[in-house]
This record gives C-alpha cells, sequence and structure tokens, in this order.
C-alpha cells in the first residue's frame, strides 16, 4: 500500500486567480525515494508543505491526501509529528536550541518520552550518524553542513516512516552537500524510510532516487524512474538542469534508458558510431580544427597582457591572529581587465580570505596588492568603495537594508539620483518586476540580482562575487552568466569565487585552482579543465577517452553530430 | 579539568548559594577571610593567573576606596578617633565596617566569578527547566539567538562598508542613519527567520500535552554523598550562629565572640567548605597519581 497517496490535489492561495497546485495525482510507496524538480515557483515547495497538517499553507484546497490508508486531517498532530519528518532549507533557521544534544532530544521532549528513552534514542541517532564527537558542543561552532546533518539527525530521532526534505542542500557546498545526499541514501537503503526530496543538485540525488516527478507550472510535467525521464521531458527547459550524461543523450536524440552517471554517460558514448569512429590514435589530427576557438582565446589574453593587470597581488601572506597558522601563502594572481576570473577550490582553503584581502577588509601582514597599477593601502575608502570595487558579499541579503528592492537602489543614487542610471541597471539586471517586492521576500537567484543591482549602481570597475550560484537552479545560472557576460563586455573586470565547476567552465575567460592558501595554476578556461583530470566538467570526464579537448556539453554534441 | 564541575549541576549551584549566601548575609572577619582566601585560590585554579591581575588592581583598589568612603559618610559608632574639618567625627567602628564591607564585596566577585566558570549555561537551564519548563526552552532559544544576531550585524555592516554606508562612513548624521538601517534591518533578519524556526518546531510536534526535559545529568551517589556533607556543615554553622557561638556587632561598639571550642571547630568546618572544590581537585589528582603508578 501507498505510504502517501495524493488525489487530485489543487490548491490556491488567497487572492490569486491561477491555482498554485493543479489536479496532482501521484503517490509515494513505502520505501521510496522520490525526487521532485523544477523551476522556482512551480510549486514544489507549496505541495511539499502539503504533507504534513502543521506546515500546510493557508488558501483553497481540493483533493484528497491520504496517509497511511488514512485521511491527513484525520491524523493527530503527535502521529504526525513522530512518522512524519520535515528538513527544510536553511541548515541555521530550523535548530532550536543552542547545544547539540538538546537539539536531538528537542523533538522527542516534545512527544513526552521519558529520560530513559531519549537517552537511548539520542544516542542511537548520534552514532549512526557519526556525529557523537561533537555531541557536547554548541550549536554556533558547527558547520552549514554540519549544522544541515544535525537537522536531519534531530528529525531521525523521532523515527519517522516518511522524510521530506525541501532543498536542504541549497545553501552548502558541494562536499557537504555531497555528504548530506550520501547520509540520505544510507537511510533510505538502510533503515527503508521513504524520502521525498526537492533538489536542483540533480548529478548526484538522480543516482539515488527511485523515481523524479518534473513540475512544471503547478502541474506534474513527468513521473518516471529517471532512466526514462529523457524521452518524457524531450525539449523541455527543464533539460539544463538535468545532470550532464543525460543532456547529452537528449541532444543526440539516444534510444532506450538513458545514463545518469558520468560512467554510464561513458559507456554509452562508446556505443555510438560517432566514437568508435574517433580511435584514440586520431586524437592529435582531430584536435586541430577545435583549435580556432582555443586561438582567439589566447590571442585575446595576449593582447591583454600588454595592459597593466587590473588586480595583482604580489607575494601576499595572511593569518587572522599571529598564533594561528596562514590561511593564504605566498599568494600571486594576475586578473586582466575585461574578464571573468573564476577562483575554484575546496573549502577553507581561502579563497573567500582573499576576496576580503581584495576587498581591504583584511590586511595581509606580508606582500602587496595592487589595484589599476596603484598600490590598495593608498586608495581613500570613497575612492574604493565608490567607483572602483564592487563586493558581493557571500550572503547578498547583508547589502538590502530597506523594505523594497526599489528603496534599496534608491538609497544608492540619491534621492536627487541619477535615474538614467538606474533604469538602466535594473534592466540589465531583470529585476524590474521585483522591484517592488521585499528583498528578503525573493529567491536566492533573485536576490542575487538585486544585490548585484545595487553595486553596479556604484558603478565599480571591478567586481568580486563569492559563490554566486550558490543555491541557484540551472535556469537562474543562465540568466545570472548573461549578466556577467554583459558586464565583462563593458570592460568591467569581475573576479569570483566559485565551487561550480561547471558554471566556470562554459562561462568564465580564466580559470585558477586555489589550494592551501594559494594558486596553483591560472589559465584560460579550456586549457584549464582539458588539463585537469579529477577536478573538471562532467563531460570531459565523460568524453576525455575519445575527445580530450571537449569541456562542456554542447562540445560534446557537436563532436559527436560531426 | 576541573572535578568540582563534574558533578550535579544542583551540587554546583547549592554550594555557591551558601558560599555566596554566607559571604554576603554574615560580615564576621574570620568567616569573610576564610571565605576569601578560599574563593581566590579556587578562581586561581579555574583561570589561571588572569584571576591575580584582576584582584590586584580591580578588586583591591575596590575594597580599599570602601574602606576609605564609608567613614566619611557613615558617623555611628562610639569610638571618635577625629574630626573632620565640617565638624564631623571619624569612629573606629565605621573604618572596620568598611574594611569589613570591602572584603565582602571582594568575596562575593570572587565566588561569582568561579560560578561563572562552574555553572555554564546548560547547567543553569537544566535546573530551571525543573521548576518552570518553559523557561529552560526560552533560555536555550536565547542563548541561540543572541550570538546568531550579532553575528549577522557584523555581516551587514561588513557588507555596507563595501558599498560605503557603514557607521564609520561620512558625517556624524550619516553615521547614525547607516546604523540605524543596519540595526532595523537586522532586527527584519531576526524576525524573518524566525518564521521558519516556528515551522521547524511544529513540525517536530512542538505545543503537545505532556512535554518532558530531557537532559544530560544524573544524580548518582557520589553526589548524594557531596549533598549530605553541604547539609550538615550548613546546619552546623547556623546553629553556632545562633547560639551566638559565632556573632559579630559593629555598632555601636565592635565585638567579636571569643574562640570557644565550638567557635575553632565552625571556623575549621567552613574553612573545608570553602576549600572544597580544590580539596576534591586534589584528592582526584592524588588518585591520578596512584592509578598511573599501578600501571
Amino acid at each position: 500500500m501507498a505510504l502517501f497517496e495524493i488525489q487530485h490535489l489543487t490548491f490556491t492561495y488567497p487572492g490569486q486567480q491561477e491555482p498554485a497546485l493543479k489536479a496532482l495525482d501521484f503517490s509515494v510507496e513505502e520505501g521510496e525515494f522520490l525526487v521532485i524538480c523544477g523551476k522556482s515557483g512551480c510549486g514544489k515547495s507549496t505541495l511539499l508543505r502539503h504533507f504534513k497538517t502543521a506546515m500546510a499553507p493557508f488558501g483553497v484546497r481540493e483533493g484528497e491526501i491520504l496517509f497511511d490508508g488514512r485521511r491527513l486531517s484525520e491524523v493527530s498532530v503527535r502521529e504526525q509529528g513522530a512518522r512524519i519528518g520535515y528538513v527544510l532549507q536553511s541548515p541555521d533557521n530550523q535548530v532550536v536550541t543552542d547545544k547539540v544534544w538538546h537539539e536531538l532530544a528537542f523533538g522527542l521532549e516534545n512527544l513526552g518520552y521519558d529520560t530513559g528513552t531519549i537517552r537511548l534514542r539520542v544516542a542511537e541517532m548520534a552514532s549512526f550518524f557519526g556525529i557523537q564527537t561533537w555531541f557536547m558542543k554548541n550549536v554556533e561552532e558547527l558547520s552549514g553542513g554540519q549544522k544541515q546533518l544535525l537537522n536531519l539527525a534531530a528529525v531521525m530521532a523521532m523515527q519517522p516512516d516518511i522524510l521530506v526534505l525541501d532543498e536542504p542542500t541549497s545553501q552548502l557546498d558541494p562536499l557537504a552537500a555531497g555528504d548530506f545526499l550520501a547520509t540520505l541514501r544510507k537511510i533510505n537503503a538502510e533503515l527503508g524510510t521513504s524520502i521525498v526530496l526537492i533538489e536542483h543538485r540533480l548529478e548526484e540525488v538522480l543516482a539515488y532516487a527511485d523515481r523524479v516527478m518534473v513540475m512544471e507550472e503547478g502541474g506534474i510535467l513527468a513521473l518516471a524512474p529517471p532512466r526514462h525521464l529523457a524521452s518524457l521531458i524531450r525539449g523541455n527547459d527543464m533539460f539544463q538542469a538535468m545532470p550532464v550524461p543525460m543532456r547529452i543523450f537528449d541532444a543526440l536524440e539516444g534510444e532506450g534508458d538513458c545514463p545518469v552517471t558520468v560512467r554510464e554517460g561513458r559507456e554509452w558514448l562508446q556505443q555510438l558510431p560517432a566514437t568508435e569512429a574517433m580511435p584514440e590514435g586520431e586524437l592529435e589530427t582531430k584536435r586541430v580544427p577545435e583549435a580556432g576557438g582555443a586561438g582567439r582565446f589566447s590571442g585575446r589574453r595576449r593582447q591583454n597582457r600588454e595592459e597593466a593587470p587590473v588586480i595583482e597581488i604580489r607575494d601576499v601572506w595572511f593569518r587572522y591572529e599571529k598564533e594561528l597558522p596562514d590561511v593564504v601563502r605566498d599568494l600571486n594572481l594576475r586578473v586582466n581587465k575585461g574578464e571573468l576570473f573564476c577562483l575554484l577550490g575546496g573549502n577553507g582553503t581561502g579563497k573567500t580570505t582573499t576576496l576580503n584581502l581584495i576587498g581591504r577588509i583584511r590586511k595581509p601582514y606580508r606582500g602587496k596588492i595592487f589595484l589599476k597599477g596603484k598600490e590598495l593601502g593608498q586608495y581613500r575608502e570613497s575612492e574604493l568603495y565608490g567607483s572602483l570595487l564592487g563586493i558581493l558579499p557571500q550572503n547578498p541579503q547583508c547589502l538590502f537594508v530597506k523594505d523594497t528592492v526599489e528603496e534599496d537602489l534608491r538609497e544608492m543614487t540619491g534621492r536627487h539620483g541619477d535615474r538614467e542610471r538606474l533604469e538602466e541597471v535594473v534592466e540589465q539586471t531583470e529585476i524590474r518586476h521585483l522591484l517592488k517586492a521585499h528583498p528578503y521576500d525573493l529567491s536566492g537567484g533573485e536576490q542575487q540580482r538585486a544585490a548585484l543591482a545595487k553595486v553596479l549602481l556604484l558603478d565599480p570597475e571591478v567586481i568580486l562575487l563569492d559563490e554566486p550560484t550558490k543555491g541557484m537552479d540551472g535556469f537562474y545560472k543562465q540568466k545570472l552568466a548573461g549578466i556577467l557576460k554583459s558586464l565583462t563586455g563593458e570592460g568591467r573586470t569581475i573576479l569570483m569565487v566559485s565551487h561550480d565547476i561547471e558554471f566556470c567552465a562554459e562561462f568564465g575567460d580564466t580559470c585558477a585552482l586555489f589550494f592551501y592558501g594559494g594558486v596553483v595554476t591560472s589559465r584560460a578556461a579550456r586549457d584549464f579543465f582539458r588539463g585537469n583530470s579529477f577536478y573538471t566538467t562532467a563531460a570531459n570526464r565523460m568524453a576525455r577517452k575519445w575527445c580530450p579537448e571537449v569541456v562542456t556539453a554542447k562540445d560534446v554534441i557537436e563532436r559527436c553530430r560531426k | 579539568m576541573d572535578t568540582f564541575s563534574g558533578y550535579h549541576p544542583l551540587i554546583n549551584f547549592t554550594y555557591f548559594v551558601i558560599v555566596i549566601g554566607i559571604a554576603m548575609f554574615y560580615m564576621h572577619p574570620v568567616l569573610l577571610a576564610i571565605s576569601l582566601a578560599g574563593s581566590l585560590a579556587y578562581s586561581v585554579y579555574l583561570k589561571g593567573r588572569r584571576t591575580v591581575k584582576v584582584f590586584l588592581f580591580g578588586m583591591l583598589p575596590a575594597c580599599l576606596l570602601m574602606m576609605i568612603i564609608n567613614p566619611l559618610f557613615s558617623h555611628e559608632g562610639a569610638t571618635m578617633l577625629f574630626y573632620m574639618h565640617d565638624g564631623n567625627p571619624v569612629t573606629l567602628e565605621s573604618i572596620l565596617y568598611g574594611i569589613g564591607s570591602g572584603a565582602m564585596l571582594a568575596c562575593v566577585v570572587s565566588w561569582f566569578s568561579a560560578f561563572h566558570a562552574v555553572m555554564t549555561s546548560d547547567k543553569f537551564m537544566y535546573l530551571f527547566g525543573k521548576i518552570i519548563p518553559a523557561f529552560s526552552l526560552l533560555l536555550s532559544m536565547c542563548l541561540r539567538f543572541v550570538p546568531r544576531f550579532t553575528g549577522q550585524i557584523r555581516k551587514v555592516a561588513q557588507a555596507q562598508q563595501c558599498i560605503g554606508r557603514n557607521v564609520n562612513n561620512g558625517k556624524i548624521w550619516e553615521r547614525a542613519m547607516h546604523g540605524l538601517k543596519i540595526l532595523s534591518i537586522t532586527t527584519t533578519w531576526a524576525l524573518e527567520n524566525s518564521v521558519e524556526t516556528a515551522d521547524s518546531m511544529k513540525s517536530r510536534a512542538y505545543g503537545l500535552r505532556g512535554r518532558t526535559n530531557f537532559s544530560i545529568y544524573r544524580f548518582d551517589k557520589r553526589d548524594a554523598g557531596l549533598m549530605l556533607f553541604l547539609a550538615a556543615v550548613f546546619c552546623l554553622l547556623m546553629a553556632c550562629i545562633a547560639n551566638k557561638q559565632i556573632h559579630i556587632l559593629y555598632f555601636p561598639v565592635f565585638a567579636m565572640n571569643r574562640p570557644t571550642p565550638a567557635a575553632v571547630l565552625s571556623y575549621g568546618l567552613y574553612g573545608l567548605l570553602c576549600a572544597l572544590p580544590l580539596i576534591l581537585n586534589i584528592l582526584e589528582d592524588i588518585k591520578w597519581r596512584s592509578l598511573r603508578s599501578n600501571i
């Protein structure tokens, strides 16, 4: 029997004409791993909130939701609390108490268990999740990934039959997100807990999922096992969000089961006549026509090199305290005018610190930083933070101080400010429809663009971005990329720190790998990814055997079509 | 690792209530001296050399100040030493009382500094959660909220700095406006986030009847033994005070009990009480040494 049965669910928010959910019909089987994806605003979060009466939004609802054969509204709060577990987006906001052990016990306290039972359950969960080492810690000391694992463990301590998760990894870095998803898989496989997960980082999760539900404008576009998904959503926008192997499969109009992981993608490519006709020996000759693209790149770079670099970092060392280890070690970096420079690297390697050094928020204890040939310390504050540097913090929310986006932008131009410039920036960042909204009500991608608009009103020559694609779906990424390209086209220089390999490969001009406090290598994007074997794009890993020069999915598709 | 902190929170709390209470309400010179010595020794053990510095440069001057100020304003007492130029007498009793209250203050302050180190927030919460369950959760949530809030203010200020709108940018009027804006948006941020926290609480069945309070503490035999000891010493001291075996009078004439056997015994017990955390630590050290030599 199905654990959850959604029958003809239609839901309309108060004051809205268009329903947010349109006649949904599906079920969640016991022990199933169901992934829901779709563009922002397609109603997936609204749907998930219906899985628990306490979370259900206000509005007009039609249709039935059955839980374990009974109507959900008839299941008691106590039973719902214990049997339906909920994990939300923000790792921070969900934590209620100040200690890890207290957080783990919170749900069980609410259900009124005695101390002995709680002790056992908490101990069980801490052991299962491997969090006994930070059991006594303050929540404040944990990293984002640890906090989210704690949230998951706190819900699992109540031993639910089903876990409902709303984009739990959107605020985590890829490594922590991978850990989290792997833990989910472990829960699903070892404990048999059903999982309903909204996720846009599909690369990893599709390999675990039993079924995938693609939503569009409040309806179900497709609901199928991942391998059968491709044919169902062929030609749809949502393909931008799918993993690279699936995108290539679709573009080449593959037949049968579609590949989901890199390994499957590789095996599938191998069968293609295009690759069969391309033995490994022919590599060198094949590379010649491709060189046109790369040549254009290096040409532009050479031309730029004659000018002085916009940002130059020479032998910079930095640490936070005298007693602490160095965070930035012997860093050298040159960023040329008009390029989109991507600084890639793992967590805690000092990338964000480097941005802070360039932004003069921190000062190096050795070495020098030059902006446009002049040493950083010699700029006056009004010069530096005015027309020279625009800095977007990792959380763009920190930039907003007003009640609407428009007021926030006005604040930058002043009361009698330059209206034309404002209009221009609004147009460029595509936020006209958001002007009246509260900045905190925007989605992650929209916030990023509004914050960018605010910084652009200062008309900076250099823009520093800290993980701009964090928590963004594929659709928003495309939009952001377009904006960034138009900015570099105006001659502005963008330096961005990122974890997002695919994004940097597709849109970056120069990429640098940051490791252990310094830049290991810095090359034109294509050369950079072509040279790496682990730290490279999924498309490259998939097709490297036949054509090592491909970097993006588009390259693979073009090569195979020839 | 402090052994005394490892005891049950109830023991920790009772202990501090007794020693701080006696020091505050019974300004007996001998008891104060014992208490001061005990509290200082324990603070030094807990926090190291910093305590000595605080004592020399903070508490000692404060005590001396009390000693000087008290006779200037209080003219009670029978033994007049001399007249000030405004005609008011300076008495021996008021000087003694000044010294006593200075020492009392030093005592209480140094006991409180030890209290702060031993009674961490979760112990405190555990104790008061027993009396008012909702209070314990509220306190826990506050303790989570405050560092988050200040952290967010710091982040927003930094972001504003980078667009030239922090509290140190511009004229005084503008600075004030920038500060106000940062504070106001951070408040909005906190309210906004609390909605999600409330969701998280609701979805974990908060608000049902019969909520229990889980704790990681257990009252064991060792705790019971120490509790018994505390109660015995406290009762004995109170009995001695009630029988006037220990008594103190500052006004009109300074008078103190004689060192009768009962008084000396209670001094000894009080000394034992004040040195208790240290004694427990030393005993533990000895135990470890013997354990190690046995291996």
